[in-house]
């Protein structure tokens, strides 16, 4: 392999592999951080490289590491919220007993491509609002499907923690969704 | 034994139904409350709606790439790494 192939990786893969790391890390800087980490491994490890999965998928993989990587380095500099503000918000949802203090609202069925780009847009920023260390386990999860184990492990924290940190960003992302409008008669 | 959960409760074993299998009783508490109560049964829907259109967004080309400048970086710093 020569220069060639890891300039071409960057032209033919560079956007989607910013796109991925953008959506977990929720920072373009980040992203592009992760990008140009992964190529210079890449580079690195292209003698063992044996061609048997597609360069996009290979690069992919080195892009999974990274973004934990990059992940696991910001999440020490960020205190993780046991139950500060987010348990504060939490309660807000439920009265005194536990109850809901309001009646959810059914989802749209957005199926039109313009709802779709509108979605996604709500859906970066409702993620953008959460606390990083929740966006991040948040994304982990739901995003790239790892396993919570897997993200305990790879961040550090405990699963309870793990737990606690996904069960706001649920309760978060929803109301959030909610209340950008994303709710109609009708769905789910 | 306590069958019957508030509906703060519910969503915490909602919410951690979406990552592991729950322990048996955990499913018959979530269940029995499910099947009462029609805001904890929408969360658990939306709950999984949300994963779902996570995935699908994460999945969307037509989103935004990288940055000329960028670009231009990570081709510098490629061939620094080459040169050395």
């Amino acid at each position: 392999m020569d220069t060639l192939d890891a300039q071409t990786w960057l032209a033919d893969h560079g956007d989607y592999l910013f796109r991925v790391a953008r959506r977990q890390l929720h920072s373009d800087e980040l992203a592009e951080d992760a990008v140009q980490e992964t190529l210079l491994a890449a580079l690195t490890a292209r003698t063992r490289y044996a061609g048997d999965a597609s360069p996009r998928t290979w690069l992919t993989a080195i892009l999974k590491h990274k973004i934990v990587d990059l992940i696991r380095r910001s999440v020490r500099e960020v205190e993780i919220p046991c139950d500060a503000d987010g348990e504060e918000a939490v309660d807000l949802l439920f009265k005194q007993d536990g109850h809901w203090a309001e009646p959810l609202r059914p989802w749209g069925n957005p199926q039109a491509e313009a709802e779709l780009g509108q979605l996604r847009r709500v859906l970066d920023e409702c993620a953008d609002r959460l606390k990083p260390v929740m966006a991040q386990v948040f994304s982990l999860r739901e995003v790239a499907g790892m396993e919570t184990e897997e993200i305990c492990k790879e961040l550090g924290i405990t699963p309870t923690n793990c737990w606690v940190l996904l069960h706001r960003a649920r309760l978060f992302m929803r109301q959030c969704l909610e209340l950008s409008g994303f709710s109609k008669a009708g769905a789910a | 034994m306590k069958w019957i959960s508030t509906c703060k409760e519910t969503t915490a074993l909602a919410s951690r139904a979406m990552d592991q299998q729950l322990p048996f009783s955990d499913r018959m508490v979530l269940r029995l409350h499910l099947a009462i109560c029609e805001n904890c049964a929408r969360f658990n829907r939306q709950l999984q709606e949300m994963r779902r259109l996570f995935r699908e967004a994460a999945t969307d080309d037509h989103a935004a790439g990288l940055t000329a400048e960028a670009r231009q970086r990570i081709a510098t710093e490629l061939q620094n790494k080459l040169d050395t």
